[in-house]
């Protein structure tokens, strides 16, 4: 009998797509991690007292803005290659991804320490602070607890871009189905279940980021947590 | 508590010559100011008139084009060679900072951190006391300012009166050498000043040097050891409050007093 949605396929291709959600999952950690980072990095030196430096992130950051994530992906793992410069398609994937990522969250950590008050940095100034010991103690604590949610939003979107890398072979989600699908030609099924694992994730990460985003506005008193 | 108990001749904070623009504004022309130990000095004037700005320079917080500022006898901030200034290191700024305490106008308190971690952050992470002893001296400020049980109260928990009282307790626990107040009751409630006024009252009586921007006159004319004078950007007049509020020279004090007592 014909169908669409074929039960006995999905069961069948369960493993190896979870598999590749594993791999998905994966990728979507380590970039999380290394953009954290790097884009503390790229904020606090575009924000910086030397202008060189500030102009390298600008020019760094309109690259990164201007061009489509799936040409970064495709140009970090096929034209890298031809300086030399030869990845793996996870190492290409995860670099790439990681460049993107740190330009936009360079600009949401910018954003936060902004938004801090002058009075706090007067106030810690007034105490005897450096720059460095008020930033560590006083504007990155408030900072990040600002921005806590517009982050998670970015990460859910990074989820589902991580899709894209497909593109260079890494056998995540998408790609694993798409191999599937050539092979046994049910794509309604296999996609289905595909974009059904995407959402398992997102979905439940999305009510998370809507939680953190009401503790966050709540304040710090305990009286006001909800 | 350090002993302030027996005021000297000693300045402990000097200005010499300070300019300083904003724009076109010519909002720091050319003050000389001397302060000594335990001395209380009241600066009133018109807003706009530099007191703000002046106290900012004192810290730091603001860099003024010219002039020369002593604390506790040093030159702080700046070094002058010829008339070429050489900035001092961040450090060094930091250092000196360290040792004068400062109170806002909107408190400035930390938000993420409670009363107690406002208070010993500083202590702990610049002068590198140790946690148990900055606690103590915290808890003890804490008492002086009647905020014993706020301890572990986050700011926003806080009246405003309670806020800035939490502020003079945090600049406090630096020991400083002298306090700068700017305007610190202009933000609150009125039914709130009084409590904040007290805590000053109290301080001034323990023979703390203080410089006070203020628009409480009965502070100034209550407390006040000298009361000075500003608009626009200068001192225009400087004498012991009795005769600043009960026979002032300059015209334009006396229209200033009569704008702001006879309401």
């Amino acid at each position: 009998m014909f169908q669409l949605f074929n039960p006995q396929v999905a069961v069948e291709n369960i493993g190896p797509l979870l598999g590749g959600l594993l791999i998905t999952v994966e990728l979507t950690l380590v970039v999380i991690v290394l953009s954290l980072i790097f884009a503390l990095f790229v904020a606090l030196a575009g924000m910086s007292r030397i202008t060189p430096l500030r102009w390298l992130m600008k020019a760094y950051l309109e690259v990164i803005r201007g061009t489509p994530l799936f040409l970064q992906l495709i140009y970090v793992y096929y034209v890298l290659p031809s300086i030399g410069i030869r990845l793996d398609p996870f190492s290409a994937g995860v670099l790439a991804l990681t460049l993107n990522y740190s330009g936009y969250i360079s600009e949401v950590y910018r954003g936060g320490i902004q938004a801090i008050a002058r009075g706090q940095h007067d106030a810690a100034a007034a105490l005897g602070m450096t720059h460095a010991l008020a930033m560590r103690r006083i504007i990155l604590p408030q900072a990040i607890r600002i921005i806590i949610p517009t982050l998670g939003n970015y990460f859910i979107g990074l989820f589902k871009d991580t899709a894209l890398a497909s593109a260079i072979s890494i056998q995540e989600l998408l790609y694993t189905a798409q191999v599937k699908a050539a092979l046994s030609y049910q794509y309604f099924t296999l996609y289905t279940v595909v974009g059904f694992l995407y959402f398992a994730v997102s979905f439940p990460a999305a009510r998370l980021v809507g939680y953190l985003e009401r503790v966050t506005r709540a304040g710090y008193g305990r009286r006001r947590r909800p | 508590m350090k002993d302030h108990s027996s005021p000297h001749d000693r300045p402990m904070i000097e200005v010499e010559n300070l300019h300083k623009h904003f724009g076109p504004l010519h909002v720091l022309n050319g003050i000389n100011l001397s302060i000594t130990t335990g001395e209380v000095v009241c600066i009133i004037g018109p807003s706009g008139s530099g007191k703000s700005t002046l106290l900012r320079c004192i810290n730091h917080l603001e860099v003024p084009e010219s002039g020369r500022i002593r604390i506790d006898g040093k030159l702080a901030y700046r070094d002058e060679e010829g008339g070429v200034f050489k900035a001092h290191s961040n450090r060094a700024v930091a250092a000196v900072r360290a040792q004068v305490g400062m109170v806002f106008q909107h408190f400035n308190l930390f938000p993420h951190l409670t009363v107690m971690g406002n208070l010993v952050e500083a202590p702990i992470h610049v002068l590198r006391q140790p946690r148990a002893a900055a606690r103590r001296r915290a808890m003890e400020l804490l008492e002086m300012v009647g905020l014993g049980d706020k301890a572990d109260a986050y700011p926003e928990e806080l009246s405003g009166g309670q806020q800035q009282r939490a502020a003079i307790a945090r600049a406090l626990a630096m020991d400083p050498k002298a306090m700068l107040f700017d305007e610190v009751t202009s933000a609150l409630d009125p039914e709130l000043v009084a409590e904040v006024l007290a805590v000053m009252r109290r301080l001034a009586g323990q023979g703390m040097t203080m410089l006070v921007v203020t628009h409480e006159m009965n502070f100034a004319r209550q407390a006040a050891s000298r009361v000075i004078f500003m608009d626009h950007g200068r001192i225009v007049e400087e004498s012991s409050p009795e005769q600043i509020f009960g026979a002032p020279r300059e015209p334009r004090t006396r229209d200033f007093l009569r704008t702001v007592l006879d309401r």
